[in-house]
């Protein structure tokens, strides 16, 4: 995903070089200027879109835990579901304990945790990141206050 | 010296995300349901917004350059708010960072079957299955729950979207 998104920012960057800046065709007023404003917006809009667009819904659609559980209610041809349905039959079938070790293979993955024996633990780097949402959520009330 | 128009929108744009990062805030902190609050509170920023550019044009600008105003500025509103969003969800509801809290409050190591006995339970799904009734992709019978028409669009759309991707069935 990240390469894709240089080749967009490469592509794009190019283009704005190569291209007049009235396209042939847009009024003066409606061009941004100075060139560097311009160009930063161009940046800007297309990072937007890339993070917060194409691969939010990516990662929606990969990963999104809600939405999978709309997409396994609707494969039931309208026969209404229950959690002890959805804990065998989340996911098309794989069952919620697959859903949980995907968790875990993804924080093994990005090395935010480490597997030694039996036991999960928090990498240096894992402690830092909780550290953070920690005191995000507290700030937000969302945890016990300490 | 004149601000440029551009330059001038932005800073309002940034201005009043500002505001409506700080209500959003504010009205998780006092107990807001998040995802009504998040679209009121972004919704009434975003008129004010507008309503600013507008203003600040009427005296200098009108026709093409205010409607250029008024675009870049939804636009960047828009670009904030959908990289704003996904980092709040994060906080809240990822269970990758439910994982990693309770991994620090239990001293940076637990059992693995401790953490599958928390996250991947019963609990878990009879919550979740709650939150998409409150959001109204769900309805609650008397056999158990079922789409709403809303609900039924949303994961298709999505199902279309996995098939487009080549995404495994899982989630």
């Amino acid at each position: 995903m990240t390469l894709i998104y240089f080749g967009c920012v490469i592509v794009s960057v190019l283009t704005w070089f190569t291209t007049s800046v009235d396209l042939g065709f847009l009024a003066r007023p409606l061009l941004i200027e100075p060139g560097w404003l311009d160009f930063s917006l161009m940046l800007f809009f297309l990072t937007a879109a890339f993070f917060g667009g194409v691969l939010q819904l990516y990662n929606l659609a990969d990963r999104g835990f809600s939405l999978r559980i709309l997409i396994d209610v609707e494969k039931t041809d309208s026969h209404p579901i229950d959690a002890d349905w959805l804990i065998v039959n989340y996911g098309g079938g794989k069952g919620l304990t697959w859903m949980y070790e995907k968790r875990i293979e993804g924080l093994l993955a990005t090395k935010l945790v480490d597997r030694k024996a039996e036991n999960i633990e928090l990498t240096s780097k894992g402690e830092r990141a909780a550290d953070v949402f920690l005191a995000v959520r507290r700030f937000l009330r969302l945890e016990p206050q300490s | 010296m004149t601000l440029d128009p551009i330059l001038a929108t932005l800073i309002v744009v940034a201005i009043w995300f500002l505001v409506f990062v700080c209500l959003h805030i504010a009205g998780l902190r006092s107990g807001h349901d998040n995802a009504q609050w998040l679209v009121r509170s972004y919704a009434a920023c975003s008129a004010a917004t507008l309503v600013c550019v507008v203003a600040l044009s009427m005296w200098r600008d009108s026709g093409q350059a205010l409607l250029l105003s008024l675009l870049i500025a939804m636009l960047s509103s828009t670009c904030l708010f959908v990289l704003y969003v996904p980092a709040v969800y994060t906080i809240l509801t990822s269970l990758s960072v439910a994982t990693l809290i309770l991994l620090r409050r239990g001293g940076g190591r637990m059992p693995e079957s401790s953490l599958y006995e928390r996250f991947a339970t019963r609990g878990i799904i009879q919550r979740r299955l709650c939150v998409l009734v409150g959001a109204g992709y769900l309805v609650q019978g008397a056999g158990g729950f079922s789409l709403t028409p809303r609900g039924r669009a949303f994961a298709r759309g999505f199902a279309f979207m996995k098939r487009l991707w080549c995404l495994e069935p899982g989630g």
